[in-house]
């Protein structure tokens, strides 16, 4: 899946934060900000309810990116969900370190009005995967 | 399974960067697909009716909605099926114009990704199951935290609709800041009196209980059953209450925090707020030399306080002006960076003041130095561009608002976010200014952000208007979107037990199972993604529908 995933462009799954990350994505496609269109995101109450199996799954059906966001640390809705997210996906990238695949998850904070900052942390991301694609593809 | 999928023109919104005839003729070949249409406007009646028509005639059992994000007209659909006599936690939306349209130029790639997008919400919405939202009673009394002007005319305002409302002040009195003023511009009375006549009318009231030289320490629970806890003179007391009104004001810069200024080092160099109680009992001599410093502990990045504090540039302009009535030989000069008298007439008692003799020097002040004979001040005049040194007898400093003192406090117990400057942070700036992100809880006054005293009066009662809105009602929905135990799964290894920070979960010792607190479970889903035996699910979230939704956008199905 991924030799062909990698011709073309990256494909990457984002898992935002209802009342957070994904309110900043609804305000920077209101404001007609651009991003990649292989960008996608999935909407869950908080990003706590993200399951590692769920970053497994994405990548292993072709995926060459995955980011979690939330609240900042210490603005969750639910009190300290995001923490709980922290330490789980630092326990994740070691695993994933594992297998070379550590940048293809990140994290990152985004509050509901960081429409700028939504869209800086996915094209980066989304720049850096290209890149890396482009440069296997090479070798 | 019949599914329905409505894709959204938008009049031009969707329509220019998507493809929505080739979408809809897309999603016609997808097995359980009975209905695929697009439509200029599915939120329109015609549209609305389109669905209707579509849900009775063809039998739905699953609707998805292509348009705008879900927070937008999501009760307005969800009543559509409702009135088709269809579950409303059938429906799914998805965001092709916030998400897709808006965000990319290229048609072609956004078509395709837009069929990704609604191919995940097909295939999460196989898993969907009929939910029902519980109706719960709402206490119709309101808690008023913070005596002051805006927390008053909350109160007045609430009481009077007929709400009980429970007043709390920290303080001994009721009045806050606008109690200390003598002359509450441009109204010309004393701060005093307006707090009285307020505070009068409100004890007038039969359904009012004033808890002064009252703390709060807890308050939790949903909207319309809040439970607080009051720490009163007599001892703790425990409150229900539907919904809160937060006004706790603002406290006063204190200039100590600059120590260039010398604040509190010299009796020579006072506040706004000093000179206002003390002017008489001043000593001045016959033809004073005063010096009056804007924007102090306001638009100033080092101290962060980038802010303007909108009511100080009055307040300088005010002592300017008294002065020059009491000592008209006198020498008085403003430094100042901008003029922003914002209330009504305050542009024309700028001009008032400067025809009244004041002058007005762009400034940045640099230091000011005590010494016997005068306080010198030292500063770079920022029209000119040059320095100067200027001697005066008295220097009043024109303070700005900061967060108030319990600022972190409150909204910790309220579960309320502060805004950069440590000010409550609205639900949105300019759409809802009043609301806070918890439900039933508003902010009013200067607590939001700087205020005066005519607009803090105003935002308390329009917070107030809200609430009763809520309470009058008299009942609430309650999102059905929590966590539930298949007990056979289950092998009571308790890691959600120790996950969950509501204490929802509640481990039986007997069964050897856990088991989940509906009213205190706040829906985060952390205990479903904590549970090693997929024993616990939450509703609306469960593992299948995201599950599936990645495979919508992989295509691996």
């Amino acid at each position: 899946m991924a030799e062909e995933t990698s011709k073309k462009n990256p494909e990457i799954v984002g898992f935002c934060c209802s009342y957070c990350t994904f309110k900043a994505s609804e305000m920077a496609g209101s404001l007609r900000m651009k991003y990649p269109e292989g960008v996608k995101v999935i909407e869950v109450p908080c990003s706590s309810r993200v399951d590692p199996a769920f970053i497994i799954k994405a990548i292993v059906e072709g995926a060459d990116g995955v980011f979690v966001s939330g609240c900042h640390p210490g603005d969750c809705h639910f009190i300290k969900g995001n923490f709980y997210t922290r330490r789980k996906i630092a326990a994740l990238k070691e695993m994933f370190d594992a297998f070379s695949m550590k940048d293809r998850l990140r994290l990152f904070w985004v509050s509901a009005s960081e429409a700028r900052r939504f869209i800086d942390k996915v094209t980066s991301f989304y720049n850096y995967i290209k890149e890396k694609n482009d440069e296997r593809e090479k070798a | 399974m019949k599914t329905g999928i409505f894709i959204c023109h938008c009049g031009h919104n969707i329509k220019h960067t998507v493809d929505v005839k080739k979408l809809s003729e897309y999603f016609k070949k997808i097995p359980n697909v009975t209905v695929s249409k697009d439509y200029v406007f599915v939120c329109s009646e015609p549209g609305q009716d389109m669905i209707k028509d579509a849900i009775e005639k063809e039998g739905l059992d699953r609707v998805i909605i292509a348009s705008c994000t879900p927070s937008l007209h999501g009760p307005m659909f969800k009543d559509v099926l409702r009135k088709s006599n269809l579950n409303p936690f059938l429906l799914r939306r998805v965001s092709i114009r916030e998400h897709c349209a808006w965000v990319g130029n290229d048609v072609e790639a956004n078509t395709e990704k837009a069929k990704r997008l609604i191919l995940a919400g097909l295939y999460s919405s196989a898993h969907y199951v009929p939910l029902e939202e519980k109706i719960v009673d709402v206490q119709k009394s309101a808690l008023v935290v913070g005596g002051g002007v805006s927390g008053l005319s909350a109160a007045i305002f609430l009481s009077k609709m007929g709400m009980h409302v429970y007043l709390v002040e920290k303080e001994a009195e009721l009045g806050g800041h606008v109690r200390i003023l003598k002359d509450v511009w441009p109204a010309g009375r004393d701060g005093k009196g307006i707090v009285e006549e307020m505070a009068g009318e409100l004890e007038k009231q039969e359904n009012v209980e004033i808890f002064t030289s009252t703390t709060i320490t807890n308050f939790e629970g949903f909207f319309g059953n809040y439970e607080a806890t009051l720490k009163t003179p007599e001892g703790e007391k425990r409150l229900t209450v539907g919904g809160a009104v937060l006004a706790i004001g603002f406290s006063p810069f204190d200039p100590g925090i600059k120590p260039e200024l010398q604040y509190g080092k010299d009796k020579r160099i006072i506040t706004t707020l000093e000179f206002e109680n003390n002017s008489d009992t001043l000593r001045l001599p016959e033809k004073p030399r005063v010096a009056i410093l804007h924007c102090v502990g306001s638009r100033d990045e080092q101290i962060g306080k980038p802010y303007c504090s909108r009511v100080c540039c009055v307040n300088a302009l005010r002592v300017g002006n008294a002065l020059k009535d009491k000592h008209k030989e006198s020498y008085v000069e403003s430094f100042y960076m901008d003029v922003r008298a914002h209330p009504k007439g305050g542009e024309e008692f700028f001009e008032d003041t400067q025809e009244k003799g004041v002058l007005f020097t762009r400034a940045n002040v640099g230091e000011i130095i005590p010494t016997p004979s005068g306080v010198v001040i030292r500063g770079e005049d920022t029209l000119f561009g040059e320095t100067f040194e200027r001697e005066f007898d008295l220097v009043v400093l024109s303070i700005g608002m900061s967060s108030p003192k319990d600022c972190k406090l409150i909204a910790n117990t309220f579960k309320i976010a502060l805004d950069k400057d440590n000010f409550f942070m609205e639900a949105h700036i300019k759409l809802r200014p009043f609301d806070t992100a918890v439900k039933g809880i508003f902010i009013a006054g200067s607590c939001s952000g700087p205020k005066d005293v005519e607009e803090s009066i105003n935002h308390g009662r329009a917070s107030a208007v809200k609430l009763f809105g809520l309470l009058n009602l008299g009942y609430t929905y309650v999102e059905p979107f929590i966590s539930y135990v298949d007990p056979k799964r289950c092998s009571g290894c308790r890691m959600c037990e120790h996950a969950c920070f509501s204490n929802a979960i509640k481990y039986d010792e007997e069964k050897r199972v856990v088991h989940v607190e509906e009213a205190a479970c706040m829906g985060c889903g952390l205990c479903n993604a904590t549970c090693p035996s997929s024993a616990i699910s939450l509703r609306g979230y469960i593992d299948p529908m995201i599950d599936d939704e990645i495979s919508g956008f992989t295509e691996a199905i």
